[in-house]
C-alpha cells in the first residue's frame, strides 16, 4: 500500500545511520590539508576513523581532545586548547575543525568561546578554525557533513573578482561519484569548484616519499573564493541544502537544490540548470553518453521490469534511487531511511504517485523493520549498503551496494552512481547481481535470454 | 626519547625507549610512562571504556540481546566489525540500540532504556538475556541504568546485565575491559549450578575467537584431557558464563583484557589461574605443558606437542626461509606485543619495534624483557609517530590493526593486521601456519618493488 510509515518500536534494530562526528571528519578531509579535532571521547574520534578505513582503505588521521572523567567535571577547555597548539604546531594545518560530540554538548563546552580564546593567545594563528556542532543525539552522521557545510559557507567566502567557476555542493556521495562530476562538468568546459572536494583525499594514489597531507581537497583559498562563483548547485537536499541557501541569501548568487542526479531524468535537470548558469551546451559526448545509458536499459528491461526492489539509505540517495529504478521497469517496493524528516516521506510520496508505485516509505526506521516487511512481502533485489548483507544472505536475493559503507567488497567508493555513465553501471550491476545471486534458482543467459535452473528450487 | 615530530609536546619523551639507552635493561630496568591520559590533539589510535567493553569482552557473548544505551552511533560503530565468531550469527548480525534523541537529553533516557530491553525481548525471544551498555551522554544526564536493568529483569524474566562502560571513563579502552571483566564476575559467575561436576575443568579466559582461533585451540586441550567448561567470552553464551566457577584452573590467554576476572575467581573461589600464549609454537606448547602439570597430563601433554611440531615446522620452513633475517615493528593492543617476539623469531624475524595502544607496566615489563637491546619500545603512539617509525626504522614488516593498516601501505611497508587477522585464525600450532604464510605473502609480494623502483612511468 502506498503509504508513509514511521517507526513506533523505541529500541532501534539494525539502524542504518551512524553519528555526526563522521560526516564533519569526511566534510573536513574534502580541505586540502584540513585537519578534524574531535571534542570528546577518544572513541568519539577513533570509531569514525575505523569505520571509514574500512569504506575507503585510506588512512583517515583525526585528532582527538581525548577527554576524560576529570574533564567531564572541570570541562574540556584545557585539552581544546592544547589540542589546537598541539594540531597547529605539528600538522601544519590550512584549516582546523573541531567537531562537538555528545560529551562536549552535554557538559556545555562554549567551543566557539574557547576556539576565540586561542587566537588571542595565538595572534601567530592565521588558519580558519571552524567550530562544528555534532552530538550524536541530533540526526544522524549526513546531519554532521551537513552542519560542517554550514559553517563553511557562513565562515569562509569572501566577495571579490568572478572566477567563472561553478560550485557543486555534493553532499554525502563518494570520491567516484565526485569524479564523474567533474568529468561531465569538464566535457561541458565549466570549472567547478567542490564544496568539498575529498575525491583524492579518500581514494588517493601511493607517492613516494609520502607528502604529510593527501593530495587534492579543495583549498581554502577555494573555498574562500566559493562567493564569486557562476552558481550554486547541491546535489543533495538534506546534505548541503541549507549551505546552498546561504550561498544565495549572503551572495545572492543563483542557486539550486536539486535531487541527486541518478539516472535519465534527474541527470537531465543536472545538466539543464549547470547549462542555466555557465550558458554552456551540453557537448554531443554528453549527449553520447546518454542515448548509451538508454541503450542499456533497453537491453535490460526485460529482465527487470516488474522486479521488486528494497531500497534504503541516507535520504537523497534512496529519492534517487527510486526513481531511477522506476525508470528500469523495476517496482520500488520499500524505501527507507533512518533519518528522520516527514517532508522527505511526503516527497517520496509525491514521487510514488508521479511514478504510480507501490511503494512502502519507511521515515527513521531501521533495517530489522524493513527486513519483516520482506517476509511478509518478499522483493527480489535489496538495494543499499553492505549493512544489508545479512537480510540478503537470510532470504537468499541479491544485494546491489550502493551508498555508505560499503565494506566487504572492494572498490565501491571508486564508482560513480551519478550521471549518465553512473546509470549505465548501475544498469549492469543490477542485472548481474540478479543474474549471479539467488536460492530459489539459479539464473543463467542463454543466447542473450534468461535461462532458470529449475534443478535447484526446492 | 624524543621523536622529531614530538618536538612540541616534550611529555611524549617519557613514552619512548629504546631498550639500552641509559643502561636500562641491564643495570636497572627500563621505564616507560604507560596507562596514563593521551596527550590532547594526538592522533591516538586508543578507543574508549565502551569500546573496550561493548567491543572486546561483551560483545562476543552469542545469546544476548547487545544493547546500546545512547544515541546510535556508539551502536553503529561497534557492528559486525570484530571477527569474534561464535557458531551463530546473531551476537554480530544484530545491533541493539536506545537510540537517545535530544529531548531524551533533556528528559532522561530510563523510560526509554525499559521500553527498549522490553521490545528487544519481545522482538527476539530467543535471545537468553540482555546486556546493556551505558554510554557518555546517559551517564552524564545521570540516568540510572542499573536499576532500570534491575525493573527490566523482573518484566522479560532474563538477565539483564547493565555495564556502566561510558566512553569518558578510563584513559582507554583498558578501562572497558575491566568494567566487563568486573560486571560479569559479580553480575553471572556462579549463579548456576551445573549437576555435572567437571574433573579436569577449565575456563579458557580472555579468548576471543577471532576468525576462529578456538578451532585451533580447543581441540588440544580436548586431546590432552581436559575440559573448556567456557571460554571467556569467545563463543560463549551467557549460560557458559554463570558456571565458569566450576574450573579447576583458569587458563588465561589476553592478560590485559581478562587477568581482572580470573584474580576475582581466584579471591572469591579459590580457582588458581596461569598465564599463557596460544600464538607460536614454542608458546603453544608451554601452553599445554603448564595447564598439563596442574592435572598431572604430562605425558599427553608432550605426545600431543610432538606429534603437533612434527607437522608444522616443516610447512612453516619454506617461509622461514624467506624472512630469515627480516625485521618487524610490532603494534598492538597490548598483550599480542609480547606475546609475538618469541613467535618471530621462530620465522627468523626479529622484532626491533614494539608499540601498545593501552599497555600497563606489567605489559611494558615482559616486553623489556623479551625484546633485543636497541628495540624501540613506544606507548600509545600516535599517527605522526608512527609515520616517523616506519620511516625513520624502515621495517621490513609492519604487523598493527586496520586503521593503521593504510598508513603502511601509504609508506610502501608490508603490513599484516594483527587484531583481525589478514585470513588467519593464527592462533595454536596449525594457525601458525597461516600467520607464517600471510607474513610471507605481505613481506614478499611484488607489489614493494613496483611501488618503489616504478612509481613514476619510465621515460620513453
Amino acid at each position: 500500500m502506498r503509504q508513509v510509515l514511521k517507526q513506533k518500536r523505541k529500541v532501534a534494530i539494525n539502524p542504518m545511520r551512524s553519528c555526526a562526528p563522521i560526516g564533519a571528519i569526511m566534510g573536513t578531509m574534502g580541505v586540502h590539508a584540513g585537519i578534524a579535532i574531535v571534542h570528546g571521547s577518544q572513541g568519539c574520534a577513533t570509531y569514525p576513523r575505523h569505520q571509514m578505513a574500512r569504506h575507503f582503505r585510506e588512512p583517515i588521521e583525526v585528532a582527538t581532545t581525548s577527554l576524560t572523567e576529570r574533564t567531564t567535571v572541570y570541562g574540556g577547555r584545557e585539552n581544546l586548547l592544547a589540542a589546537l597548539k598541539n594540531v597547529y604546531l605539528r600538522c601544519n594545518p590550512s584549516m582546523i575543525t573541531v567537531i562537538s560530540t555528545c560529551l562536549s554538548e552535554t557538559i556545555g563546552d562554549d567551543i566557539p568561546g574557547i576556539i576565540q580564546e586561542f587566537g588571542e593567545m595565538h595572534p601567530e594563528v592565521q588558519v580558519p578554525i571552524l567550530s562544528v556542532k555534532a552530538p550524536s543525539y541530533i540526526g544522524t552522521h549526513i546531519t554532521g557533513l551537513d552542519n560542517f557545510l554550514t559553517e563553511v559557507v557562513k565562515a569562509l567566502p569572501e566577495e571579490g573578482e568572478p572566477n567563472n567557476r561553478l560550485n557543486i555542493i555534493p553532499g554525502w556521495v563518494n570520491p567516484g561519484d565526485i569524479r564523474e562530476l567533474k568529468a561531465m562538468l569538464r566535457k561541458m568546459g565549466v570549472s567547478p569548484l567542490f564544496l568539498t572536494d575529498y575525491s583524492d583525499p579518500l581514494d588517493g594514489g601511493v607517492y613516494l616519499p609520502k607528502s604529510r597531507h593527501p593530495k587534492g581537497g579543495t583549498t581554502v583559498a577555494e573555498l574562500k573564493d566559493s562567493a564569486n562563483s557562476l552558481g550554486t548547485i547541491a546535489i543533495q537536499e538534506h546534505v548541503g541544502g541549507k549551505a546552498a541557501e546561504i550561498m544565495e541569501k549572503r551572495y545572492g548568487m543563483d542557486t539550486k537544490v536539486l535531487p541527486m542526479p541518478i539516472g535519465v531524468e534527474n541527470t537531465d535537470l543536472f545538466l539543464q540548470a549547470v547549462q542555466e548558469m555557465t550558458g554552456r551546451q551540453v557537448p554531443e559526448e554528453l549527449k553520447d553518453e546518454r542515448a548509451r545509458l538508454l541503450d542499456a536499459i533497453v537491453d535490460a528491461h526485460m529482465f527487470l521490469t516488474g522486479l521488486k526492489v528494497a531500497i534504503f539509505g541516507d535520504p537523497d540517495i534512496v529519492y534517487g534511487l527510486v526513481r531511477f529504478c522506476a525508470e528500469l521497469g523495476l517496482e520500488p517496493r520499500y524505501a527507507l531511511t533512518s533519518f528522520d524528516s516527514d517532508r522527505w516521506g511526503n516527497e517520496l510520496l509525491a514521487l510514488a504517485e508521479e511514478m504510480n508505485l507501490d511503494l512502502e516509505i519507511l521515515v527513521k526506521s531501521d533495517l530489522h523493520e524493513l527486513h519483516k516487511k520482506m517476509k511478509a512481502e518478499p522483493v527480489d533485489i535489496l538495494m543499499g549498503t553492505s549493512k544489508g548483507k545479512f537480510i540478503s544472505k537470510q532470504e537468499g536475493i541479491p544485494l546491489v551496494r550502493v551508498g555508505f559503507p560499503v565494506e566487504d567488497r572492494f572498490g565501491y567508493h571508486r564508482r560513480a552512481i551519478v550521471g549518465y555513465r553512473g546509470g549505465t553501471y548501475l544498469v549492469d550491476e543490477i542485472v548481474n547481481s540478479y543474474l549471479e545471486n539467488g536460492k530459489v534458482s539459479s539464473r543463467d543467459l542463454v543466447s542473450n535470454t534468461l535461462l532458470e535452473n529449475e534443478r535447484q528450487n526446492g | 626519547m624524543l621523536l622529531k615530530c614530538d618536538e612540541v609536546i616534550p611529555e611524549r619523551k617519557k613514552h619512548i625507549v629504546r631498550k639500552g639507552e641509559k643502561g636500562c635493561g641491564k643495570r636497572k630496568p627500563c621505564e616507560i610512562a604507560c596507562n596514563v591520559p593521551t596527550t590532547p590533539g594526538d592522533m591516538t589510535e586508543r578507543g574508549c571504556t565502551y569500546a573496550g567493553c561493548r567491543g572486546v569482552v561483551g560483545g562476543p557473548v552469542k545469546d544476548v540481546v547487545q544493547l546500546t544505551h545512547g544515541p546510535t552511533g556508539c551502536a553503529f560503530y561497534s557492528w559486525g566489525y570484530r571477527p569474534h565468531l561464535a557458531d551463530t550469527d546473531f551476537h554480530r548480525e544484530y545491533i541493539f540500540v536506545t537510540d537517545l534523541q535530544e529531548s531524551d537529553i533533556i528528559f532522561g533516557g530510563e523510560k526509554k532504556l525499559l521500553q527498549s530491553i522490553i521490545e528487544a525481548a519481545e522482538e527476539f525471544p530467543e535471545a537468553k538475556g540482555v546486556f546493556v551498555y551505558n554510554t557518555c551522554a546517559p551517564a552524564l544526564i545521570g540516568d540510572d541504568g542499573r536499576d532500570v536493568a534491575k525493573q527490566a529483569m523482573e518484566r522479560i524474566g532474563k538477565p539483564v546485565v547493565f555495564f556502566p562502560c561510558e566512553g569518558f571513563r578510563g584513559v582507554s579502552q583498558s578501562q572497558g575491559h575491566h568494567v566487563g571483566n568486573l560486571t560479569i564476575f559479580k553480575e553471572l559467575v556462579g549463579t548456576a549450578e551445573p549437576e555435572e561436576p567437571f574433573v579436569y575443568g577449565i575456563n579458557l579466559v580472555g579468548e576471543y575467537n577471532i576468525k576462529g582461533d578456538l578451532k585451533h585451540i580447543l581441540p588440544l586441550f580436548k586431546e590432552l584431557g581436559v575440559e573448556v567448561i567456557t571460554t571467556f567470552t569467545g563463543n560463549a553464551s551467557i549460560e557458559d558464563l554463570k558456571v565458569m566457577h566450576k574450573a579447576k584452573l583458569n587458563v588465561v590467554h589476553c592478560a590485559r583484557s581478562a587477568t581482572y576476572i580470573a584474580e576475582m575467581m581466584q579471591e572469591e573461589y579459590g580457582i588458581p589461574y596461569i598465564h599463557v600464549t596460544l600464538w607460536g609454537l614454542e608458546n603453544t606448547a608451554k601452553a599445554l605443558r603448564k595447564t598439563a602439570e596442574f592435572f598431572g597430563l604430562e605425558r599427553e601433554a608432550e605426545r600431543i606437542i610432538a606429534r603437533e611440531m612434527e607437522y608444522v615446522t616443516p610447512r612453516i620452513e619454506q617461509y622461514r626461509r624467506v624472512l630469515e633475517g627480516k625485521q618487524a615493528f610490532i603494534y598492538q593492543g597490548a598483550p599480542r606485543a609480547w606475546h609475538w617476539v618469541q613467535l618471530m623469531r621462530e620465522l627468523g624475524i626479529e622484532v626491533t619495534a614494539v608499540a601498545t595502544t593501552f599497555g600497563h607496566s606489567d605489559d611494558y615489563e615482559r616486553i623489556f624483557k623479551q625484546v633485543k637491546k636497541g628495540t624501540l619500545v613506544v606507548d600509545n603512539p600516535n599517527a605522526l609517530e608512527l609515520e616517523e617509525i616506519l620511516e625513520e626504522f624502515k621495517p621490513d614488516l609492519f604487523i598493527s590493526g586496520n586503521k593503521e593498516k593504510y598508513l603502511a601501505y601509504k609508506l610502501g611497508v608490508p603490513f599484516v593486521n594483527g587484531h583481525t587477522y589478514d585470513s588467519g585464525p593464527y592462533a595454536g600450532f596449525r594457525g601458525m601456519i597461516k600467520f607464517a604464510r600471510d607474513i610471507y605473502r605481505a613481506v614478499n609480494s611484488p607489489v614493494w618493488g613496483l611501488i618503489k623502483d616504478k612509481a613514476e612511468p619510465q621515460e620513453a
